[in-house]
C-alpha cells in the first residue's frame, strides 16, 4: 500500500508561504533563466542606487545655488546698508547745520555766530553726499546691482547729486558779503530744499535697503522649505526605492526558495515511498524543469513500486497457493500412512511397518521442505516482519532443549544449558529466535553419535549476547564452513541423514541477520562443531 | 449412549475418505458435505456435535459457511473447527477471529487429530 498523507496540514502552510504569492509564482512563471532573472535583479538594485544618487546630487546642487544666491543678496543688503546709514549720517549732519542756525531768520545773530564752525558742518556734510553717488557705481559696491535695484540707485544718485548741488549753493552763499540783504532769504530756501532733499535720498535708500532685507529673508525663509521639501523627496525616494529592491529580492528569491521547498518536500515523499503526487511549480526555468524531472522520475518509480507490489503480490499468492495444493495430498499420504502404522484398520507386518514409517517420514520432510521455502521465500521478499519485544533468552534456550531431548535420548546423547545470570530479557522475536535455536539444537543433536554431548549457552560479549551450540559430532571440514549456510547446501554426512531441508541454516542466517546479528560456526573435522549466533543489546536490554 | 455426530465438510475425496474413515474407526457417526451449501443444509438439518469445516470449498468457502451457521439461531452454538490446507503465517488467528472455535492444519497428525475430536465432542456432550 502506497502511504497517503493527508493534505490539510500541507495546504494549510502552503497558504502561509510567501512562496505562493501571485506575483511570485508570476515571477516564476516568466520564461527566463535563473541567471537572466538574478542578473535583472541585481542591475535593476544597482539602477536604484544610481537613481538615488543622481537625485541626491540635483537636491545638492539646487540647495548649493540657493546658498549662493544668499551669498549676493547679502553681500547686497550689507553695501544697501552702509548706503543707507550714509544717508542717514547726511541728514543728520545736515539737522545739525539747521540746528546750528537755529535764529535763521535772525541774521544779526547768525552774523554772530563763528562762522568757522557752521564752514566745517557744510564740509562734512559735501563730503558725505560726495560718497552717495559715487558708491552707486558698480565698481564701487563690488557688484552688479539688478535692474530692480537700478531704479532705486538712478534716484538715490539723482538725489545725491541734486543735494549735492544745493549744497554747493550754501556754501558759495555763504561765503558772499554778509550784507547782502537777499543773502539770509536764499540761504533759507536752500536750506529747506536740502533738508528736502535729505528726507528722499534718506527714504530711497532705506526703501533699497529694506527691500533688499526683504528679499533676503524671502530667500531665508524659501530656503527653509525648499530644503524641508529636498529632504521629504530624497526620504521618500530612499525609502521607495529600499521598498523596490526589498520588493525584487523577495519576490526573486522566493520564486526560486518556493519551488526549492517544494522539490524538496515531494523527494521526501518519494523517498517515504508515496509516489502520489506532483510537485506544484510553475517556474519557466531550470527549477522548472528540475520539478518536471523529479515529476517524471516519480511516475517512473511508481510505475516500477507497482510493478514491484504487483509481483510481489503474484509471488505471494502463488506462495500461499503451492502451499495450498501440496499440503492437500500431504494429508492424505501422511494421514493414510498413520492409520495404517496405528494399525486401525488392522495388522501389518514388519516390512509394511518399516515402508510405512519411510512413507511417514519422507511426507513429513515434504512437509518440513514446503515450510522452509515458503519461510525463506518470505525472509527474502521482505515479508517477514519481526515482532520485537522483550523475552526471556533462557526461557528460549530451555523450550529448545525440552523439545529435542526425546530425540536426543533415544540417540543417546546429553543435552545441557549452560546459563549465565547476567542475561536476562533481551529484545527480539520470541519466535523466530527460538525457531534458530532449535534449528541449531536439532542439527547438533542429529549429528552427534551415541555417548556424546550438546551444550547450549548464552554469554554477554561487547554489548551482544552470543548464544552458542556446541556438540562432539564429527565437525564440517574447512571447506564447508560457509558453504552450508546456502540454500540446498548440506555436507556429506547432511546428506546421508536423509532428514534435512538444506534450508535450515539459510533461514537461520536470515532470521539472525533481520535482527542484526551474525552466525558462523567453528570446527573441524572431527573434533565437534560449535555454532554461534549474536543478538545486538546495544539499547535494547531491559 | 449414541455417539457422537460430525460433519465433515472436505471437497477432496481422498481426504474426506481419511477423515471419515478414522472417525468412524474411533466411534463416531459421520456427515459428509462436499460444498459449503451442502454443509449449512446438513449442519441445520443434523445439528451434529461438531463441525470439521475446510475452508477452500467449491461454492461458499468455509468462513461464509460459518458465518450462515453462526447467524442462523438453531446452528449459532454448534462447535465448528476450521480444517484447512492454508497454513500460512498468521492464518490461525485469521480463522479464530473469524469465530472458528479451533483450528487443524492440514496434513494433519492422526493421533492429535483424534485427540482434538475427541475434546471437543467430549465438552459439546458436557454442554
Amino acid at each position: 500500500m502506497l502511504p497517503q498523507k493527508t493534505a490539510a496540514g500541507a495546504t494549510q502552510r502552503r497558504l502561509l508561504s510567501p512562496a505562493d504569492n501571485p506575483l511570485v509564482r508570476a515571477v516564476g512563471r516568466l520564461p527566463a533563466g535563473v541567471h537572466a532573472k538574478l542578473l535583472v535583479a541585481f542591475v535593476g538594485t544597482a539602477l536604484l542606487v544610481v537613481a538615488l544618487g543622481v537625485l541626491g546630487l540635483r537636491l545638492l546642487g539646487q540647495s548649493n545655488e540657493r546658498v549662493e544666491t544668499l551669498g549676493t543678496l547679502q553681500e547686497r543688503a550689507f553695501a544697501y546698508g552702509k548706503l543707507r546709514s550714509d544717508a542717514l549720517h547726511v541728514r543728520l549732519l545736515l539737522g545739525q547745520n539747521i540746528a546750528g542756525d537755529t535764529f535763521t531768520n535772525f541774521p544779526d545773530l547768525y552774523v554772530q555766530r563763528p562762522a568757522a564752525a557752521v564752514l566745517a558742518i557744510d564740509r562734512a556734510i559735501t563730503s558725505a553726499v560726495a560718497q552717495i553717488p559715487a558708491s552707486t557705481f558698480p565698481d564701487n559696491l563690488g557688484f552688479r546691482p539688478p535692474p530692480d535695484d537700478e531704479i532705486y540707485l538712478r534716484r538715490i544718485r539723482a538725489t545725491g547729486e541734486g543735494l549735492s548741488t544745493v549744497m554747493r549753493e550754501i556754501t558759495e552763499a555763504r561765503a558772499a558779503p554778509a550784507r547782502v540783504t537777499s543773502a539770509p532769504a536764499r540761504l533759507t530756501s536752500l536750506r529747506l530744499r536740502a533738508e528736502l532733499l535729505a528726507i528722499d535720498l534718506n527714504q530711497h535708500a532705506t526703501e533699497l535697503a529694506n527691500a533688499t532685507t526683504a528679499r533676503s529673508d524671502a530667500l531665508i525663509a524659501q530656503n527653509a522649505s525648499a530644503y524641508t521639501r529636498s529632504r521629504n523627496l530624497l526620504i521618500a525616494a530612499a525609502a521607495g526605492a529600499i521598498v523596490l529592491a526589498l520588493l525584487l529580492g523577495f519576490v526573486l528569491s522566493w520564486s526560486l526558495i518556493g519551488p526549492i521547498q517544494r522539490i524538496d518536500t515531494r523527494l521526501a515523499a518519494i523517498a517515504s515511498g508515496d509516489f502520489s503526487g506532483h510537485v506544484d511549480v510553475t517556474n519557466r526555468d531550470e527549477l522548472g524543469a528540475l520539478a518536471a524531472n523529479v515529476d517524471r522520475m516519480n511516475d517512473e518509480l511508481k510505475r516500477l513500486y507497482k510493478e514491484l507490489e504487483s509481483a510481489s503480490r503474484h509471488k505471494s499468492e502463488f506462495l500461499a497457493n503451492m502451499s495450498h495444493e501440496l499440503r492437500t495430498p500431504l494429508n492424505a499420504i501422511i494421514g493414510f500412512s498413520q492409520v495404517l502404522r496405528e494399525k486401525m484398520v488392522g495388522e501389518v507386518n514388519e516390512k509394511q511397518a518399516e515402508y510405512l514409517d519411510d512413507i511417514l517420514s519422507s511426507g513429513n520432510h515434504l512437509l518440513s521442505l514446503i515450510n522452509d521455502v515458503l519461510d525463506l521465500s518470505k525472509v527474502e521478499a521482505g515479508q517477514v516482519e519481526l515482532e520485537v519485544a522483550p523475552f526471556s533468552l533462557h526461557e528460549a534456550l530451555e523450550r529448545g532443549v525440552v523439545m529435542v531431548r526425546e530425540r536426543a535420548t533415544k540417540d543417546g546423547v546429553q543435552v545441557t544449558h549452560t546459563a549465565d545470570p547476567d542475561i536476562d530479557l533481551i529484545a527480539g522475536d520470541e519466535r523466530r529466535i527460538r525457531q534458530v535455536i532449535f534449528n541449531l539444537l536439532s542439527n547438533a543433536v542429529k549429528f552427534t553419535p551415541a555417548g556424546g554431548s550438546v551444550d547450549v549457552s548464552a554469554t554477554q560479549v561487547n554489548g551482544e549476547v552470543r548464544v552458542a551450540v556446541a556438540d562432539t559430532g564429527p565437525g564440517i571440514a574447512a571447506e564447508d564452513l560457509e558453504r552450508i549456510f546456502e540454500e540446498f547446501q548440506q555436507t556429506e554426512a547432511g546428506l546421508e541423514q536423509l532428514e534435512g531441508t538444506g534450508l535450515g541454516l539459510a533461514l537461520s542466517k536470515r532470521l539472525v541477520e533481520l535482527h542484526g546479528g551474525r552466525i558462523w560456526v567453528d570446527s573441524e573435522s572431527g573434533k565437534g562443531s560449535t555454532f554461534v549466533f549474536t543478538l545486538p543489546v546495544e539499547g535494547t536490554k531491559l | 449412549m449414541t455417539p457422537a455426530q460430525i460433519l465433515v465438510v472436505e471437497d477432496n475425496k481422498k481426504n474426506m475418505k481419511l477423515f471419515r474413515d478414522v472417525l468412524q474407526a474411533t466411534g463416531y457417526r459421520t456427515l459428509e458435505a462436499m460444498t459449503g451449501e451442502q454443509a449449512v443444509e446438513l449442519a441445520t438439518e443434523h445439528s451434529p456435535d461438531l463441525v470439521l469445516m475446510d475452508i477452500q470449498l467449491p461454492d461458499i468457502d468455509g468462513i461464509e459457511a460459518l458465518g450462515r451457521l453462526r447467524a442462523d439461531e438453531r446452528t449459532a452454538s454448534l462447535p465448528v473447527l476450521a480444517l484447512t490446507a492454508q497454513a500460512m503465517e498468521g492464518e490461525r488467528e485469521r480463522f479464530l477471529a473469524a469465530g472458528f472455535d479451533g483450528y487443524l492444519s492440514k496434513p494433519v497428525n492422526i493421533p492429535d487429530f483424534v485427540a482434538t475430536v475427541k475434546r471437543y465432542c467430549e465438552g459439546a456432550i458436557d454442554d
